[in-house]
């Protein structure tokens, strides 16, 4: 008989999960954008049931993982967002022994060992600079969606430099570049490197350890990517899921223990 | 039994205030000892009461006007605790000389507090050389002088070498502690840093005396479950935010290499004919500190072999804010853990700090690293 387990990761702004058979085929996955203290994870359970055909019961064990999981009453277990990012990217980067996980208000570098088992980790300081936030924020003053900044990094040449770490000076740095007739792109791919620099002396703090591979939302930013790629002088991994690596992870902790528990009866 | 003797130690560690006004209500006089080794016991030989003076947990408004944003809160707290009333009715405010904060302490506190006298204790850096023992001498005399001024008690070399001794006392029994408490997971984090705390408030006799008892007590009660067990390093670990996390997390200090705490005790006194020469010499022994001037750094080798001694599963570092001695150590920590195969995590405190979101979710991970290993 199939094992299915449930893992759900609700972040600040945004709330995933992952349904997974047998430890290790990936069933189901959901994401929408609405995190902590919203429907959001209710709305992630629900679709994952619906797209994967489940009903409640069959679902074994679930963990809950994320900046809200300590509101998530209907898991089995709650287990820090470090700890599932640390095993989702391990399965999806079986070679990685350094993960950045930037989210929307936190990054995060941990060191893995050969087994995927964290030895080491960082967390930013407590500063939107190098976050998703910080993002969010530039995209706002130059009229764009997130989404699009990715696009508008590759038009790029020379990236226009911002000088300023906190986000409120640096917001005031691109109004007053904007105002005084700066390119967008090149603007947006300083804005990538910003964050690339921030998260790169973070993750060069804990020593680098090839491979590195990237998760959290950020991720899917190809701008920031390349941007961190150039910063660490190493190659970034990435996968179309990398913003589903923290549920991905939860979920394999929720198989781990969903087949403990059949062990010890 | 143990529960009412645990209780005599919160009411100590969280109210000193009280402790202050039944001090003051019995004739004594009261100095305040900032941190971090301050000489205590020239203080009690004199008849004075010496209350520690490590600033408090509160929202700085006051003392604001005398700092700069990037400077340790422990004194600034101090200060803001000062400027607010908070230390009425004491004699004096004696400040060791032993980081550039605290330098920046003692000279805002003339200006913010005039009505208490701020005694400097100016300590040498190097303080193991002959020529370093007079130094020390000379910084104790000035102390000496000092508090005969504020308080009109008088210094008596016969009367030292008796606190010197009381103190010996206090530090065996607070080693004994720490070692007791290592076999006792059931006595939470924070229960154990109101036995730290209420031994920099109370006099040193009265507490040896409530820790007779204490481990007298603890000796009869079977020891808990086991915990993961750490070992906790830095200036300052006493808030209570930041222990009720860890007892959450079900970890237990099983020793430790905070300011506050054990490096307060590990050094005894060899007392001689001359109680001053033998204070003076009791400071140049002290190692291990990030404040004591060490280019070898002995003190990161000695906290990776406290933890293997006590089979710690993982180290803590404590990291007070804009603490510089601790920061330059902090690379060198990591390093030496990381070399023995022992896990390190750093969680950054402050004396304001009243979001613990980021700390807590520090310490989960550091708990489920340490378990998955």
């Amino acid at each position: 008989m199939s094992c299915y387990v449930m893992g759900i990761d609700i972040g600040s702004t945004t709330s995933k999960g992952v349904v997974l058979k047998d430890g290790s085929e990936i069933v189901s996955t959901y994401l929408i954008h609405a995190g902590t203290g919203t429907k959001g994870p209710a709305t992630v359970k629900e679709e994952l049931l619906k797209s994967s055909g489940l009903k409640e019961d069959d679902i074994a064990y679930t963990v809950v993982t994320g900046y809200g999981r300590k509101t998530y009453a209907e898991a089995d277990a709650q287990l820090s967002e470090l700890s599932c990012h640390a095993k989702g990217a391990h399965y999806l980067f079986p070679e990685a022994r350094t993960v950045i996980d930037i989210g929307g208000q936190d990054a995060k570098v941990m060191k893995l060992d050969g087994e995927g088992r964290m030895t080491a980790f960082l967390m930013n300081d407590k500063c939107a600079a190098g976050t998703g936030r910080f993002l969010e924020v530039m995209a706002a003053i130059l009229q764009l969606d997130v989404s699009q900044l990715e696009e508008e990094a590759a038009k790029a040449g020379e990236a226009l430099k911002i000088s300023s770490t906190c986000t409120v000076f640096a917001e005031s740095e691109v109004i007053s570049q904007l105002s005084n007739g700066a390119d967008i792109p090149a603007l947006v791919k300083g804005i990538c490197k910003s964050v690339a620099s921030r998260v790169g002396a973070l993750a060069k703090r804990i020593g680098i350890e090839e491979k590195v591979c990237m998760s959290g939302g950020v991720a899917n930013n190809g701008g920031v990517r390349d941007a961190l790629a150039e910063e660490l002088g190493k190659e970034i991994g990435y996968s179309p899921l990398a913003q589903l690596t923290g549920a991905l992870g939860a979920a394999i902790y929720a198989y781990e223990r969903a087949t403990k528990e059949r062990k010890d009866g | 039994m143990l529960d009412e003797i645990l209780k005599k130690f919160e009411e100590a560690a969280c109210h000193p205030e009280l402790l202050k006004e039944r001090y003051l209500s019995e004739g004594k006089q009261i100095v305040l000892v900032a941190p971090v080794y301050t000489p205590e016991e020239i203080v009690h030989s004199m008849g004075l009461v010496p209350m520690g003076a490590w600033g408090g947990d509160l929202q700085l408004q006051e003392s604001k006007r005398y700092f700069p944003a990037f400077i340790c809160s422990i004194v600034q707290s101090i200060v803001e605790l000062g400027m607010k009333g908070a230390y009425e009715g004491v004699s004096a405010l004696i400040v060791p000389s032993l980081c550039d904060s605290l330098k920046v302490l003692g000279e805002n506190w003339k200006y913010a507090v005039p009505s208490i006298p701020f005694i400097p204790m100016t300590y040498p850096q190097n303080r193991k050389p002959e020529y370093a023992l007079d130094y020390t001498l000379h910084g104790y005399e000035r102390v000496i002088s000092d508090l005969q001024k504020a308080t009109g008690k008088v210094f008596s070399e016969k009367l030292l070498r008796v606190s010197l001794q009381i103190y010996n006392e206090h530090n065996e029994l607070m080693r004994e502690t720490v070692k007791e408490l290592a076999a006792h997971p059931e006595i939470s984090a924070q229960k154990r840093s109101w036995i730290f705390k209420s031994a920099t408030f109370l006099r040193k006799e009265e507490h040896s005396a409530l820790l007779r008892q204490f481990l007298e007590e603890l000796r009869k009660q079977e020891a808990g479950k086991r915990k993961l067990r750490i070992v906790t390093t830095g200036i300052l670990a006493d808030a209570p935010s930041l222990l009720k996390i860890l007892d959450e997390n079900g970890l237990q200090i099983v020793a430790d290499d905070i300011a506050a705490e054990s490096r307060q005790y590990k050094t005894d006194c060899e007392i001689g004919n001359d109680g001053l020469v033998s204070l003076a010499k009791k400071y140049a022994a002290r190692d291990n500190c990030s404040v004591l001037y060490d280019p070898y750094k002995r003190r990161v080798e000695a906290l990776v072999e406290t933890a293997k001694a006590v089979e710690a599963d993982g180290v803590l570092m404590v990291l007070t804010k804009f603490c510089d001695p601790e920061e330059f150590d902090y690379p060198l920590i990591r390093n030496a853990c990381n070399a023995a195969g022992l896990p390190i995590v750093e969680v950054e405190v402050d004396r304001q700090m009243e979001n613990y979101e980021q700390a807590a979710t520090i310490i989960e991970s550091f708990k489920e690293m340490m378990e998955s290993k």
